[in-house]
């Protein structure tokens, strides 16, 4: 066995790991060659993430094993796996502002006989070997995000990291940036070590990496030894591909009533300014589901967003129902029907801090009013009508709604969102890092709402279950609609190659 | 786990209790053979001074710490003079603030607890606090230093010529400035201080006629950060020797520091920066809380607003540097023999001000109401009289 | 190898919080004791003396409820401005702007009855404080800016201006040239209860139950808190962040601006620029121990109180001010961790069977 072991820089082993009501990582496998840069794929919630935090010492998994440099490893803290050679660098950087380069980079890992001026010469040095540009005696401040990443790998460099696990590096850049981060990853290949990369820009991945490992819902859904020829529509149906609930039924189609939404050359940009949607045109059904596909991070949550009110748009107009809403308030667009159920369920959704009760009439709590007072009676039925409806499961109601398990949690929120029959409704993600059931009645509640005349935008990561219960697929990439396709005729490898911005003619 | 610490400190509570309880009993057992069981004793509100106590108890509230070797450094040297010289017990509490319930409650704890039969309070922003107090307990002797409120039975205020000892200090100041610029860190545009500065200029400009003090305000009566700040400010802009008002000696270290020369205040601090120490107008509080306490010791006291000078010796100056000038020196204790003698004051014309009004006439000496609301500062001063 | 970490517990009974405050405040008496016999005191009669004084008769107890007073406004107005996660540091500011303000009233309006006069000057106090809470309030809810920065200084700002006030416009010629404010009018004294307790300690008592319940009970209250607590959820809820960041503000101000007021016309006689005496910083740790919570803010006001006239009271028996202050802030601080220990529960990392919940 152990010849085999030491053949690789990394091998995370039968990785398990939990949080409450969420499983993280099942059993998932990774192995990373030495002097290759291994891509880590997967949409949000796959358990990427979490595997590089076990790697990098932040989580204990539950079960399975580290192994690093042919060596079995028990991480206690991040400072033991960076002892180990295990370097992080996260999409936020953990740098100060007001340190220089070089005081950033030796923080907490110099010896105090290390004179500034050596200290420089040595960050000077490792910038040269790898290009990455960066002057040792500016302060963190002046440096852009481009800068601010070289200086976090530097500062694995310094601690001799033989594998640099980066998470989603390329976020943050400008594609020149990107570009150049390329050229680096690359030299430290060459020099024998080896780097992870997390990421779900196809894209860049089939660029900058050698392999790729492929997770979904915790698990390994594929791995790739050679990525030259691979293809990017593989690569993206391996990462929305076969579901683990199992074939969900289709849905019979019905005929499908007026219009209930109508979205007229949305543009939109994402929260650091950049262009996220570009001329969207979607109209969506009473009776009707219609699903939105694509990797995420192409404008699909910018888009649930511009629908619930929550994101400006900077061009278009939105008619809901029969009314034109495009100034109108979140509250207000609830009032006139529309509910949402957004992709962050604890956060935005959801206050996690506070009870049950509270977070039941977010949505209602002015009609629960008696003069100023909040009615606390009619707040309690309210809630407990909610949770007998959709069979939520709560201790009690006065307790943090956080203490409840992701189903049941999302159970409370679609059952507030639908409990003034609304005519439209928006959906993110809405099972994602459930358990069997929990996806389950969910489904059922969103196949129960097109059924009863209701409009349902479905996003969603799990391809499945857009085949299975949308009435009409879209597939966004770049901000854009690139195509529609009717479910039950598209193959997938089609769908794929359209997520991957190539929709076939 | 989180049971068991739960239990431990439930355990640990139970603990506590029962010693606390002990010890309450333990002592509420005591004060009852002490007051209870005793056939002599009788409420004590009751009782005249004498009866109650063989020996005076005189309270003293300073507004700053002990050990500022300052002002209130300098008020409990007189109180440690004052008991030694009379035998009576002279509690005292620091660090009280004027504003605020502190101040009253002390006051009251001295009075109800302590059986205080006089109690001084050397701070300004006492004085409101002293005369509604002054008030309520009439058969207590109640002395506030450096305010103007007074009665005409148990509340008096006292404060010392500082002006006098302040313009020797100018005249030494003013023989060893190179620069002829002196630097004055003052403490608030209050006329106490105005009559230093234009004592100290007067002194040092009999000596010097080229002289200039340059004042900058603190707006602090003890803060060592913001005191050295203004010291090193005024020595970088040329001045030579520092002055000041308050009860720090930071303005004295910045001045060692810089090769420059200090006048100190309160207390002879040449002990802080050997080197720099010029003299230092000091106080002594002693002679005057002896007479306090002896008077309210034999019945004899009356209030009034006492105003000493060098002739009482409350203000003195401390001992010259050696590298004085002798003739200076001997020109100085020519000025001390005048003002102990009454012959002499430092306010004595002609006297002009910054805007070149005469303020004081040629031959004519200023009358104490008019030195007690000074507001003005004297030709020769650079910086505001407001502050 | 294990090391102990800090888990906060999911939810805390309030009677176990009220346990976690008394086993903290013996706790540090004990320790306390040791301090005492080090430093050549008597506890018991060094804790005779502070119980007595603080809380041991009706004088007492008006003592402490005096400096509980203020104390209970500072605290609400940190609190207020707490429960929507915001940190007004500058209270102390506030306080000096409401009686700056009142105090500029009572000079202007001359004459006025009694009940009137203190009417209109506690209003000022109220405007004073918003007045001065105003720009931190625009720039936190219009630009991001930190409003702990910003409050904070205009702490110095505000007693600058006193400071100018007293040797230049407003300075009181009866005063033979002391730089002194003239004395609020006599009709403008607070109404006493008993002892030394005026009827600024009903006014925050009232105050208290207002915002307890209006933060607890009232629509409005809901929404400071889902606001305070998940901004994003606030949005989404219709709930505009904007006006909810400005309201909380300024009460926050307006109440510390009242604490301002109450003392000038309830236990000083004029405006000095020390005027808000700390109580301004003590409303931080008042409302901190009280964890936000208006209703808790009463009971940790009171002891506080108690516990700041007590530590005061023994430096009469002869102990020095340092070992009383050590003493009084060892009795918070031990409250305050006893209180957090109370909200959190130790787990050993490291341990095998123990699975991170993070």
């Amino acid at each position: 066995m152990a010849a085999i072991e030491t053949d690789y820089a990394v091998w995370l082993r039968g990785i398990e790991k939990r949080f409450p009501g969420v499983i993280a990582c099942d059993g998932a496998e990774l192995k990373v060659r030495r002097g290759t840069i291994h891509a880590l794929l997967g949409e949000n919630g796959a358990g990427k993430t979490t595997m590089a935090n076990v790697l990098a010492g932040v989580y204990r998994p539950d079960a399975g094993e580290v192994w690093v440099n042919g060596k079995r490893q028990t991480f206690r803290s991040p400072a033991d796996a960076i002892a180990a050679g295990v370097g992080m660098v996260y999409q936020e950087f953990r740098l100060v502002p007001s340190l220089t380069v070089a005081e950033n980079i030796v923080l907490g890992a110099a010896s105090p006989l290390l004179r500034v001026v050596e200290i420089e010469e040595k960050v000077a040095e490792l910038s040269d070997t790898y290009g990455l540009a960066a002057d040792p005696s500016r302060p963190v401040w002046q440096l852009s995000m481009g800068e601010r990443q070289r200086v976090e790998i530097l500062k694995a460099l310094w601690r001799n990291a033989s594998v640099l696990v980066m998470d989603e590096p390329t976020a943050v850049l400008t594609p020149a940036e990107a570009a150049e981060l390329g050229l680096t990853l690359r030299a430290m290949a060459v020099d024998g070590r080896s780097v992870i990369y997390i990421s779900h820009k196809l894209d860049q991945v089939v660029a900058f990496c050698d392999e790729a490992t492929v997770l979904r819902r915790g698990k390994v859904t594929a791995t790739f030894d050679d990525l030259i020829d691979v293809d990017l529509a593989e690569l993206a149906e391996k990462m929305v591909g076969a579901s683990e609930v199992g074939t969900i039924k289709r849905l019979k189609s019905i005929q499908p009533g007026h219009a209930v939404l109508h979205l007229n050359g949305i543009s939109a940009r994402n929260d650091r300014g950049l262009p996220a949607l570009s001329d969207i045109n979607i109209t969506v059904h009473a009776n009707e589901i219609v699903g939105i596909v694509g990797v995420s991070g192409n404008g699909q949550k910018e888009l649930a967003e511009v629908i619930a009110g929550l994101r400006k748009p900077s061009e278009g107009r939105m008619i809901l129902g029969d009314q034109d809403v495009s100034g109108a308030s979140p509250a207000d667009r609830y009032r006139m029907g529309l509910a949402y159920v957004p992709e962050d369920r604890l956060g935005v959704g959801l206050a996690p801090k506070m009870s049950v009760v509270d977070n039941a009439v977010v949505r209602s709590y002015r009609s629960h009013r008696r003069g100023i007072f909040l009615a606390a009676s009619k707040c309690i039925v309210f809630c407990k009508g909610l949770i007998e409806r959709f069979g939520v499961r709560v201790g009690r109601l006065s307790h943090p709604i956080a203490g409840l398990s992701g189903g049941n949690l999302q159970k409370l929120l679609l059952g507030r969102e639908l409990a003034e029959q609304p005519i439209m409704l928006v959906a993110a993600q809405p099972s994602r890092g459930l358990d069997v059931q929990g996806v389950v009645a969910i489904q059922g509640h969103l196949a129960d709402q097109r059924n009863n005349g209701v409009g349902v935008l479905l996003i969603s990561e799990d391809l499945d279950e857009l085949l299975a219960l949308a009435d009409r697929l879209l597939v966004m990439f770049g901000g854009r609609v690139v195509g529609e396709y009717g479910p039950d005729v598209t193959p997938r490898t089609i769908l794929g190659a359209a997520m991957a911005g190539r929709p076939p003619q | 786990m989180s049971k068991q610490i739960f239990l431990k400190l439930l355990v640990l509570m139970a603990v506590f209790a029962l010693v606390a309880t002990a010890c309450g009993n333990d002592d509420s057992d005591a004060q009852g053979t002490a007051t209870d069981s005793d056939p002599t004793s009788v409420p004590a509100e009751n009782m005249d001074s004498d009866d109650m106590h063989d020996e005076v108890v005189a309270a003293f509230v300073y507004v700053g710490p002990v050990g500022d070797a300052g002002w209130t450094w300098a008020h409990n040297e007189g109180r440690r003079q004052a008991e030694s010289a009379t035998g009576a017990s002279t509690p005292f509490v620091e660090n009280v603030p004027e504003e605020g319930p502190d101040f009253r409650n002390f006051v009251v704890d001295f009075i109800e607890n302590e059986q205080a039969d006089v109690v001084f309070a050397t701070s300004f922003g006492y004085m409101d606090a002293m005369e509604e107090l002054a008030g309520e307990y009439p058969n207590v002797v109640f002395e506030h230093a450096s305010g103007y409120k007074k009665n005409d039975t148990n509340f008096g205020n006292y404060f010392g010529r500082m002006y006098q000892p302040r313009y020797l200090s100018g005249m030494a100041a003013g023989a060893l400035t190179a620069t002829n610029q002196i630097g004055y860190v003052a403490a608030f545009p209050i006329p106490e201080v105005l009559r230093g500065i234009n004592a100290f200029t007067l002194g040092a400009q009999r000596v010097n006629p080229d002289v200039e003090v340059h004042v900058t305000w603190t707006f602090t009566w003890f803060d060592p950060a913001i005191e050295g700040d203004s010291a090193r400010a005024l020595l970088e802009a040329g001045a030579d020797v520092i002055a000041m008002h308050q009860d720090s000696t930071a303005p004295g270290l910045a001045a060692q520091d810089a090769g420059a020369r200090w006048v100190s205040y309160n207390s002879d601090m040449s002990a802080f920066a050997p080197d720099a120490f010029i003299t230092a107008p000091i106080w002594n509080w002693g002679p005057y809380y002896t007479r306090v306490i002896e008077a309210v010791q034999d019945g004899s006291y009356e209030p009034g607003a006492y105003w000493g000078g060098m002739a009482d010796g409350i203000v003195d100056l401390a001992p010259l540097a050696d590298d004085v000038p002798e003739a200076v020196v001997a020109e100085i204790e020519q000025v001390r023999q005048a003002l102990e003698a009454g012959t002499w004051d430092v306010f004595t014309g002609e006297i002009v001000d910054q805007d070149g009004n005469v303020v004081v006439a040629e031959g004519e000496t200023m009358n104490d109401g008019d030195m007690l609301g000074m507001e003005f500062l004297v030709a020769g001063v650079v910086g505001s009289a407001t502050g | 190898m294990m090391r102990p970490v800090l888990v906060r517990r999911d939810r805390v009974l309030p009677a176990t919080q009220a346990l976690g405050f008394v086993v903290g405040i013996v706790g540090a008496l004990v320790l306390g004791a040791i301090l005492l016999l080090v430093s050549d005191n008597n506890p018991v009669e060094v804790y005779e003396r502070m119980f007595d004084s603080a809380l041991g008769g009706i004088d007492s107890l008006s003592r402490t409820l005096e400096r509980a007073t203020p104390l209970a406004l500072t605290g609400l107005a940190v609190a207020v401005a707490g429960s929507m996660g915001l940190w007004n540091i500058g209270a102390e500011g506030q306080m000096m702007a409401g009686a700056t303000l009142a105090t500029g009233v009572a000079m202007m309006t001359d004459g006025l009855s009694g009940p009137l006069l203190i009417a209109v000057m506690l209003a000022s106090g109220v405007v004073g404080g918003m007045v001065l809470m105003l720009g931190p309030a625009l720039a936190r809810s219009y630009l991001g800016v930190s409003e702990i920065i910003t409050t904070l200084m205009l702490v110095y700002v505000s007693i600058r201006v006193v400071e100018w006030l007293e040797v230049g416009h407003w300075k009181d010629a009866g005063s033979l040239g002391f730089p002194r404010i003239e004395e609020v009018p006599a009709q403008a004294a607070l109404p006493g209860l008993f002892g030394r307790v005026n009827i600024g300690a009903l006014i925050a008592l009232g105050l208290l139950v207002v915002f307890s319940l209006a933060v607890s009970r009232t629509a409005w209250g809901y929404e400071l808190r889902l606001a305070g607590s998940s901004p994003n959820t606030a949005r989404y809820a219709g709930v505009s962040l904007r006006r909810k960041i400005l309201a909380a503000l300024l009460l926050s101000g307006g109440i510390a601006g009242l604490a301002g007021a109450v003392q000038l016309t309830g236990t000083e006689v004029r405006l000095t620029p020390g005027l808000s005496n700390g109580f301004g910083f003590s409303g931080i740790i008042v409302a901190a121990l009280a964890l936000m919570r208006p209703s808790g803010v009463a009971v940790v006001a009171f002891v506080f109180g108690a516990v700041q006239v007590g530590g005061q009271s023994i430096q009469t028996l002869g102990v020095s001010s340092a070992i009383s202050t050590i003493l009084q802030a060892m009795i918070l601080f031990s409250a305050l961790a006893a209180v957090v220990f109370f909200n959190y529960r130790v787990r050993w990392a490291g341990a095998a069977s123990e699975h991170s919940d993070v």
